[in-house]
C-alpha cells in the first residue's frame, strides 16, 4: 500500500474509533493527507516509519501538539522543543499522527487514570476492557489501525502490557540505548521508550531508527560502549540461521499460582513451537523475582516523588486560582493538590515517605539492594555476560540461556468496569512479570501468540487446531542487555513459527496424527 | 561607612605632622568587623615617621612574638578596650566553652552553569542565561559540565582536602519558587573533597595576635558541589519577581569540623577560607558581593565536667552541648555578632535552668540577638536521593596533581615571600594588611608597583632603597589614605604612575613632600604624566648653593636671637629642628634639604654636627 492509501485508511479508523480516546490530540486530516501525498512523491524502496503515521505517548515533548502527560498540571502546555525521538521520526519522514492517551505521568497499569478519560479497548462489540498501562492510548492507537506504530514508554511494563492486553507487538530496548531528551519524566532510572507494532518487522525498523547515541540524555549509552554490545553477542543474532539451536530459559518463579490458565498455555505454546524446531529449553530460577514487584513500588515513587516537584505552575503548567502559599497553607499545595490525579498524589506520597530520613533505610535503600540481586539473577543465567559490568561472570556459555521466555502478564485484558472499581494496590500486581526486566534495565518484548480457548488439558496440541476458537495472548521474550538485535530476531522467529504453525505445520502433524 | 565621620577626622590629621601616640594605638587594631575595605591604610599612614621599622635581619617568627608581647602590654594597659580583654573578664566565659562550626557557600568561577551550557553572570538583564534544564521544563535532563570541577579542585586543595576519585550527586528536595525543579542537586552521600584542614596563624589575626597564642588548625570535614538557586527580588507588597540567570550557578560548601571555640577565630577563618578562594581564583566575589553565604552552628558546654550522658556529637567530635544553626550570614563581622549574641543567649538560658533547642535561628546585622526561625518539628525532610541522571564524577590522580602543581601561591606562603628580606623585606603586619585588603586587589598592584620599579631604577639603585617596604608604604599609607573614604581601584592612579614618582623620590629628584604632592594630583584626576607634571611645573629639586643656605639662615637666627640664646647659652640643643622647619617653609617648595640646613645652622651657631 501506498503511505496515501496507509493514510486514509488510518484516518477512517481514526473517525470510527473516536469513542476509544486513543488520541489526546491529533493532527489534523489535512495535514495528514498533504504529508501522505508528499512521501508518495519519494521513490519506493523506503522502510518504515518513512510515509507511515506514528503516534507519540503524550510524555513525549513535541512542538506541534500540547504534551500534557495526561496531567491536569500540563493540559495547556506545549513544549518549545521535540523530543529527540520524535525528531529522529520526522527526520526519517514519519508522519506524527498525535498524541496519544496514557495514565498521568505514566503511573497506572489500565490508562484509567487520565485527565482525559480513560482509554478503552474493545475486542467485540459492547465489551470493554482494559487497554493495559500506561501506554494504553498508543496500544489502542495501533491495534484499531489508527495509525502504522506509535511510541511508549516503559517504565516498568508500560509498553509491553498494554500490548499484550490488545494483542500486538510491544518493545522494551536496553535502558539508554534509546534516548530520553524530551522524555517527561516519571521514574528516571527505569523509564525508556517503547515501540508499539503490528508487527516485528515494523518495530525493528523503528527501532533502527531511534537506536541512535544522543548527547542531550546524560543516560545515553556513549558509541564506545555501543561499538562493545554488537561485539559480544557473538553469533548470529537470528535464530533461524543461526549455526546452533538457541537456549531457552523457562523461568521457574513466573509460575505462579493466580496465573490464568489461558496464559499459561500460551506460554506453553510458544515454548513448544521453539523446541519443535530444534531450540532447547532450560528451567532458570531468578529467585530474587518475589522481591522484584515490590521494589519497584519503592523505588518508582521515590523517583517519581522528586521529578513530579517540578509542577508547581510557576514557570508553565496550570496553577490553582488564588494566591498559593498563604501564611496558612503549604507553598504550591493548593495547586499541586488541584491538578495532578489521585493516583499520582498517591504514588508521591509513597515516595516522599520511603525516601524520608526515617524510612529511607528500609525501604529505598532495600528496594536498591532488591533491584542489585534481581540484575545479578539474570547475569547468573544469561549466557553472555552484561556488557556494563566491568568483570564478566565466568559460566562457560553452554550452561546460560540465550533468551527468557515468560508471560507478559498473568491475566488476559480485564473488563474496564473491573479495573475501574478495584483498589489501586490491586492493578501493581499486573506488572509482576515486567518489572524485573526494567529493574535491571533489560530488552524484552511483548508478542501475540495464538492458543485456543478454554482447553486447559491440551491446550497446544496441533490437532485441535480447527474444533476451538483461538484467541491471541502476550508472551514476553527478555534478553541480556544490549542484545536487543536478538531479541528482535527471536521475537519475528516466534512469531513465525506461530503463524506457520497455525496455517500449515499443525495442519500437516493434524494430518500425521490422523494417519 | 558608618564610621566615616570619625574616618573623616582622621585623615585630616593624617596630613598634620605630630600626633598623639595614644589615639594611634587604640585606632590601629582594627577590629574583623571592618570590612576590608575600610582597614589600616589612613592610620599606618600616621605612624610612618614615629614608628621605627624592625631590624631587616629579625626573623619572622621573632617578629610575631614581640607583636604578640606588645598586644599583651596594650591589652593590659587598656582594659575594656579590647575583645580579648573583655572575655578574660567575663567570668561565665571562663565557666562556658563555646563549640562553632561554619558552612561556608561559595559561588564557584565558572564560564557556565552546573547541569547546563548556559553562561553564568553576574548583573546581566535577568533571565537571558537560562537552559531548559535551568527551569526544569519537562523532558529536560542535566548536562553536568566538567570544567566547573577546576575551580572546585583548586579550591579543595587550597584547604588540604583529599580529592575522592569518586563522588556523585544527589538531589535535596524542598519547595521554593526560586527552586525550580523542587530540589537542589548537591553532593550529600558522596562529597568530591574531605579531611581537609586550615591553618590560622598569628598574622591572620587582628593585631596579629592568635587568641590561642600559637596557629590554630581547623578540620575541614568536606567540600561540596552543588547548584544556587534563582534570584528573588520582592515587590511588597506580594510580587516576587524571579531572575532565573542566577539558578544552578556552581557553588561550593565548605563545612568545617566544630572545632572553633572563639567567635573571633570562627570569624578569621571565615575570612581566610575567603582569601584562599580568591587566591586560587576558585570564586566570583567575595561575602559582601553575596558570593559567599556562611552558615554557623553553636553550642556550649560547661568547661572542666565530664560530658554526660545526654553530651551530643556532631562530625563525630562527641561530648558537645545542644546546637543551633545560624543560616545565611553574609558577611564576616555578622559571622562574629551572630556567635558572640548566640553563646550569650545559650548560656542565659542554660544559667537561668532553661534547656536549649536544636533550632535553626536567624541573625540580622546591628541586631543585639538571634531569632528563632524554626524548632526541629518545623525541621524540613529533604529526603536525599542520588540523582538517577547524573553519572558519578571521576576525577585522574593525573588531573588533581596537574591542579596542584598549577596552584597559585597561597596567603600563608605569600606572606613568606612578603617578609622576606631578600624579596620584599615588608613587616608581617604591612604583609598581611595587603593580603587581606580589597579581596587581593591591593596585593596585584602592589606586586605591578615593585615591578615597575625594578624596571625603572638599576639594581643596585632598587636594593638600596628597599623599594619592597618603599613601595609597601606608599601602597598602604599614602594611597590608602586617599582610598580612606573610596573604593579601591587600581587605576585611578596608575601603578607605573606612582612608580614614576616614587623613583624620582629615591633618585631625590623631588622631595618627599613633592611627592606626595603629586600623588594627591594623580588622584584627583591630573591627566599628565608625572615626569611632565614635574616639568611643567617645574618640581625638579634644584639644590640651593651652599651660599644661600648660609644667607637664608643668617637671617633667620638674626630673627629669632631669643631662640638663639637657648640654644647656645642654655644648650637647647633641639631648638635647631625648629630653624631646620622654618627655614624649609621659607625656602621654594621642595628645595631645602633639612639636613643640608641643620648643618648649617650647627656651623653658624659654632655647634658639633650630630
Amino acid at each position: 500500500m501506498s503511505p496515501l492509501q496507509i493514510a486514509k485508511e488510518c484516518l477512517a479508523n481514526q473517525s470510527k474509533h473516536v469513542r476509544l480516546n486513543a488520541f489526546i490530540s491529533r493532527a489534523s486530516q489535512a495535514s495528514i493527507l498533504a504529508r501522505a501525498s508528499a512521501a508518495q512523491d519519494v521513490a519506493p524502496g523506503h522502510w518504515p516509519p518513512h510515509g507511515q503515521l506514528i503516534a507519540i505517548k503524550d510524555n513525549i515533548c513535541t512542538t506541534d501538539f500540547p504534551t500534557t502527560a495526561a496531567s491536569g498540571t500540563l493540559k495547556n502546555f506545549t513544549s518549545p522543543y521535540d523530543a529527540t525521538v520524535v525528531k529522529l521520526l520526522r527526520d526519517a519522514g514519519a508522519i506524527i499522527a498525535g498524541k496519544t492517551n496514557m495514565d498521568e505521568f505514566g503511573m497506572g497499569s489500565h490508562s484509567i487514570h487520565s485527565h482525559f478519560g480513560a482509554v478503552r479497548h474493545e475486542e467485540e462489540e459492547g465489551t470493554v476492557l482494559s487497554a493495559g498501562g500506561s501506554s494504553g492510548g498508543s496500544a489502542v492507537a495501533v491495534s484499531s489501525g489508527q495509525c502504522t506504530a506509535a511510541l511508549g514508554t516503559d517504565t516498568g511494563g508500560s509498553v509491553r502490557l498494554p500490548a499484550a492486553y490488545t494483542s500486538i507487538v510491544g518493545f522494551k530496548p536496553s535502558y539508554g540505548l534509546l534516548s530520553r531528551w524530551g522524555v517527561i519524566a516519571y521514574a528516571n532510572s527505569l523509564d525508556t521508550v517503547g515501540i508499539i507494532a503490528e508487527d516485528v518487522e515494523t518495530t525493528k525498523h523503528l527501532f533502527m531508527t531511534l537506536n541512535k547515541y544522543d548527547s542531550q540524555d546524560p543516560t545515553s549509552l556513549p558509541p564506545s560502549t555501543r561499538a562493545r554490545l554488537g561485539a559480544t553477542s557473538g553469533f548470529n543474532s537470528d535464530p533461524r540461521h543461526s549455526q546452533r539451536p538457541l537456549r531457552i530459559g523457562i523461568p521457574l518463579e513466573y509460575n505462579i499460582s493466580d496465573l490464568h490458565p489461558d496464559v499459561k498455555a500460551t506460554w506453553k505454546r510458544a515454548l513448544d513451537l521453539l523446541e519443535l524446531e530444534g531450540h532447547t529449553l532450560h528451567p532458570v530460577s531468578l529467585p530474587n523475582t518475589r522481591h522484584a514487584l515490590s521494589a519497584y513500588y519503592i523505588l518508582a515513587p521515590a523517583e517519581a516523588s522528586s521529578n513530579l516537584a517540578k509542577y508547581d505552575g510557576v514557570r508553565y503548567g496550570t496553577r490553582a486560582d488564588g494566591p498559593d502559599g498563604t501564611p496558612t497553607s503549604v507553598l504550591f499545595a493548593q495547586t499541586r493538590g488541584a491538578n495532578l490525579g489521585l493516583e499520582v498524589q498517591r504514588r508521591i506520597l509513597l515516595g516522599a515517605f520511603s525516601l524520608s530520613a526515617q524510612a529511607i533505610d528500609n525501604y529505598f535503600i532495600q528496594a536498591q539492594k532488591i533491584r542489585r540481586l534481581v540484575q545479578q539473577d539474570f547475569d547468573r543465567v544469561f549466557a553472555t555476560p552484561n556488557p556494563l559490568l566491568s568483570t564478566p561472570d565466568t559460566h562457560a556459555e553452554d550452561e546460560g540461556v540465550d533468551v527468557i521466555i515468560s508471560p507478559t502478564a498473568p491475566t488476559p485484558s480485564p473488563l474496564l468496569s473491573t479495573v475501574s472499581s478495584q483498589p489501586p494496590t490491586s492493578a501493581y500486581k499486573n506488572d509482576v512479570f515486567t518489572v524485573p526486566a526494567s529493574l535491571a534495565g533489560l530488552p524484552a518484548i511483548n508478542i501475540p501468540i495464538m492458543v485456543p480457548q478454554g482447553d486447559k488439558q491440551r491446550p497446544a496440541s496441533p490437532s485441535y487446531h480447527s474444533k476451538y476458537s483461538w484467541r491471541t495472548l502476550g508472551v514476553q521474550i527478555i534478553g541480556q542487555y544490549g542484545t536487543d538485535d536478538l531479541v528482535l530476531e527471536v521475537a519475528e522467529a516466534l512469531k513465525e513459527y506461530d503463524e506457520a504453525g497455525f496455517n500449515d505445520g499443525e495442519k500437516v502433524r493434524e494430518v500425521e496424527e490422523d494417519a | 561607612m558608618l564610621q566615616q565621620p570619625t574616618r573623616r577626622v582622621l585623615s585630616t590629621l593624617a596630613r598634620r605632622p605630630y600626633v598623639c601616640p595614644a589615639c594611634l594605638r587604640s585606632a590601629r587594631s582594627p577590629s574583623l568587623a571592618t570590612s576590608p575595605s575600610i582597614s589600616r591604610p589612613l592610620l599606618r599612614n600616621l605612624q610612618t615617621d614615629s614608628q621605627a621599622l624592625p631590624q631587616e635581619d629579625t626573623p619572622f617568627r621573632k617578629q610575631l612574638k614581640d607583636a604578640a608581647r606588645k598586644k599583651k602590654k596594650e591589652d593590659r594597659a587598656a582594659p575594656g578596650s579590647k575583645k580579648g580583654s573583655k572575655k578574660q573578664s567575663d567570668p561565665r566565659l571562663e565557666k562556658w566553652e563555646l563549640t562553632v562550626g561554619v558552612e561556608i557557600h561559595a559561588e564557584l568561577n565558572t564560564a557556565h552553569k552546573l547541569f547546563s551550557g548556559a553562561a553564568t553572570s553576574m548583573n546581566d538583564t535577568p533571565n537571558t542565561h537560562v537552559a531548559l534544564f535551568d527551569v526544569a521544563f519537562p523532558g529536560s535532563q542535566p548536562h553536568f559540565q566538567k570544567e566547573t570541577l577546576i575551580p572546585a579542585i583548586r579550591a579543595a586543595i587550597a584547604l588540604n582536602c583529599e580529592i575522592q576519585p569518586r563522588s556523585s550527586f544527589d538531589r535535596k528536595h524542598y519547595f521554593y519558587q526560586d527552586q525550580p525543579s523542587g530540589y537542589q542537586i548537591t553532593q550529600f552521600y558522596e562529597p568530591f573533597a574531605k579531611d581537609g584542614h586550615i591553618t590560622l596563624f598569628p598574622h591572620d589575626f587582628p593585631g596579629g595576635v592568635s587568641p590561642e597564642g600559637g596557629p590554630i588548625t581547623i578540620g575541614i570535614k568536606q567540600v561540596q558541589m552543588e547548584q544556587d538557586t534563582a534570584k528573588t527580588i520582592q515587590q511588597p507588597p506580594s510580587t516576587h519577581l524571579l531572575d532565573f540567570n542566577r539558578v544552578s550557578h556552581p557553588l561550593i560548601e565548605i563545612i568545617t569540623l566544630p572545632q572553633i571555640h572563639n567567635p573571633t577565630v570562627a570569624a578569621v577563618c571565615v575570612r581566610k577560607i575567603q582569601t584562599i578562594l580568591k587566591t586560587v581564583n576558585a570564586c566570583t566575589t567575595g561575602m559582601e558581593m553575596g558570593g559567599l553565604r556562611a552558615d554557623i552552628n553553636v553550642s556550649i558546654r560547661e568547661r572542666n565536667v565530664q560530658p554526660g550522658k545526654d553530651s551530643l556529637s556532631y562530625s563525630g567530635v562527641t561530648g558537645l552541648g545542644q546546637r543551633t544553626e545560624i543560616k545565611n550570614l553574609a558577611s564576616v563581622k555578622a559571622v562574629e555578632d551572630a556567635i558572640v549574641a548566640e553563646r550569650d543567649r545559650q548560656i542565659d538560658l542554660l544559667e537561668g535552668g532553661g534547656v536549649v533547642e536544636g533550632e535553626t535561628r536567624g541573625w540580622t546585622l546591628g541586631s543585639k540577638t538571634t531569632k528563632r526561625l524554626r524548632g526541629k518539628e518545623g525541621e524540613i525532610d529533604y529526603r536525599y536521593m542520588p540523582d538517577p541522571d547524573i553519572a558519578p564524577v571521576v576525577v585522574g590522580k593525573d588531573v588533581v596533581d596537574h591542579l596542584r602543581s598549577t596552584l597559585p601561591m597561597l596567603s600563608d606562603e605569600a606572606m613568606q615571600v612578603l617578609v622576606d628580606v631578600d624579596q620584599y623585606g615588608l613587616t608581617p603586619k604591612d604583609a598581611s594588611t595587603l593580603l587581606a585588603l580589597d579581596d587581593g586587589n591591593r596585593l596585584e598592584y602592589y606586586h605591578d608597583l615593585v615591578l615597575d620599579l625594578q624596571g625603572m631604577l638599576s639594581e643596585e639603585e632598587a636594593k638600596a632603597a628597599r623599594i619592597g617596604k618603599v613601595a609597601g608604604n606608599w601602597v598602604l599609607m599614602e594611597l590608602g589614605a586617599l582610598f580612606k573614604d573610596e573604593t579601591w581601584s587600581a587605576i585611578r592612579v596608575p601603578s607605573s604612575e606612582l612608580a614614576s614618582i616614587i623613583a624620582c623620590l629615591i633618585r631625590k629628584q623631588i622631595t618627599g613632600r613633592t611627592a606626595k604632592l603629586l600623588l594627591v594630583m594623580k588622584f584627583d584626576g591630573e591627566p599628565r604624566p608625572v615626569q611632565q607634571i614635574i616639568e611643567d611645573e617645574g618640581l625638579i629639586l634644584r639644590p640651593l648653593s651652599h651660599q644661600e643656605y648660609v644667607e637664608m639662615a643668617r637671617q633667620l637666627l638674626e630673627e629669632k636671637p631669643d631662640v638663639v640664646d637657648d640654644i647656645v647659652a642654655k644648650g637647647q640643643h633641639k631648638k635647631i629642628k625648629w630653624f631646620v622647619g622654618q627655614m624649609m617653609s621659607r625656602g621654594a617648595e621642595g628645595t631645602v634639604e633639612p639636613g643640608t640646613a641643620e648643618l648649617v645652622l650647627r656651623d653658624l651657631l659654632h655647634l658639633p654636627a650630630e
